[in-house]
């Protein structure tokens, strides 16, 4: 298991590179970092998570919040919101009729697998491939807000950005989703980009980080 | 930093923001001459004063309408489009099928 690198699957994150050293699961058909040897006192202090392999979806329409809530889970009531599935999903409202919902690590993503094989609505309903295009890559942590803070404009402190907000802004010059969740009492910024910038954002990210302790952590320092 | 405020996001700053023309009301594409239509798709009527336009959030691909005056520069107001078009537009597809011969 020990041997098992991204270059072991042809299905890669968008930043393999960058994950040298750590320790890696098979997760979807890809490699996730599971392990960077440093644990939840990290991810706690603050932490760069690379969800990349992840399965992730979306549905675009106006019955799409129907088929998420026939598919049994949570639709968040109005835009820039976001809520968490019993199983750990998260569900993206990005604008009146579109959807995001990003997989689990409870199940690697299988549910989102299932909820890809549903059936759509035989109309105003389609789906949204955002696994490809987007990078997905999780801020863990104390000093969120502050590091953030480095990179956009957007005030993403707790009393304007409240856990289950969501801000389609630019940080870094770049554009991004950012979610505010929480994976087990860690507080947790979930942001989406163009895949193409990965790299660029994930260096960008770290560099803010630096300041506040910041390392690379791997999944299992939200277990 | 000059600030817009986008009906769906909120104020961002304006880096964030792609204009997308003057809001005009479209001919009917199956009656209205050559000229209508070129005059709707590649002129605009470039005046002084308050205009309404169609500028995309580009980070959340949402468009939507501003009022803004051309001599100041004042975003003087945003609105969702629905409000303006509450209903889709089809083309017909006899339309489609038979386009109107090119004129010499």
């Amino acid at each position: 298991m020990s041997t098992m690198t991204p270059e072991s699957f042809s299905k890669r994150s968008f930043v393999y590179r960058q994950l040298a050293g750590a320790e890696f699961a098979e997760v979807a058909g890809g490699a996730l970092a599971t392990d960077f040897k440093n644990g939840r006192a990290q991810a706690e202090k603050s932490g760069l998570l690379d969800l990349s392999v992840l399965p992730r979806t979306g549905f675009r329409g106006s019955r799409a919040a129907e088929h998420l809530k026939a598919a049994g889970l949570p639709v968040p009531a109005k835009p820039n919101q976001a809520e968490q599935s019993a199983n750990g999903e998260l569900v993206l409202r990005l604008s009146m009729k579109e959807f995001w919902v990003l997989g689990s690590l409870a199940d690697n993503g299988a549910a989102i697998d299932a909820l890809n094989q549903r059936p759509l609505p035989d109309s105003d309903c389609y789906a949204l491939y955002c696994q490809d295009s987007h990078n997905w890559i999780t801020l863990t942590g104390a000093a969120l807000p502050e590091t953030m803070a480095k990179v956009c404009g957007v005030d993403l402190r707790e009393a304007s950005f409240a856990r289950g907000a969501i801000a389609q802004t630019s940080a870094a010059r770049i554009n991004v989703i950012v979610v505010n969740h929480e994976v087990k009492g860690i507080p947790c910024f979930s942001i989406l980009s163009d895949s193409a910038s990965a790299e660029y954002l994930w260096e960008s990210l770290l560099d803010a980080m630096a300041e506040f302790g910041g390392e690379v952590i791997g999944s299992n320092a939200l277990a | 930093m000059k600030i817009m405020h986008c009906p769906l996001n909120g104020p961002r700053n304006i880096s964030e923001f792609v204009h997308g023309g003057e809001v005009r009301e479209m001919p009917n594409p199956a009656t209205c001459s050559d000229r209508e239509w070129a005059d709707y798709v590649f002129y605009s009527d470039n005046q002084a004063g308050v205009i309404t336009e169609w500028w995309l959030h580009a980070p959340s691909g949402y468009w939507f309408i501003a009022e803004r005056h051309t001599v100041t520069d004042e975003i003087l107001k945003t609105y969702d489009p629905s409000e303006i078009f509450n209903q889709r537009v089809e083309f017909s597809k006899e339309d489609a099928a038979a386009p109107k011969e090119a004129t010499a």
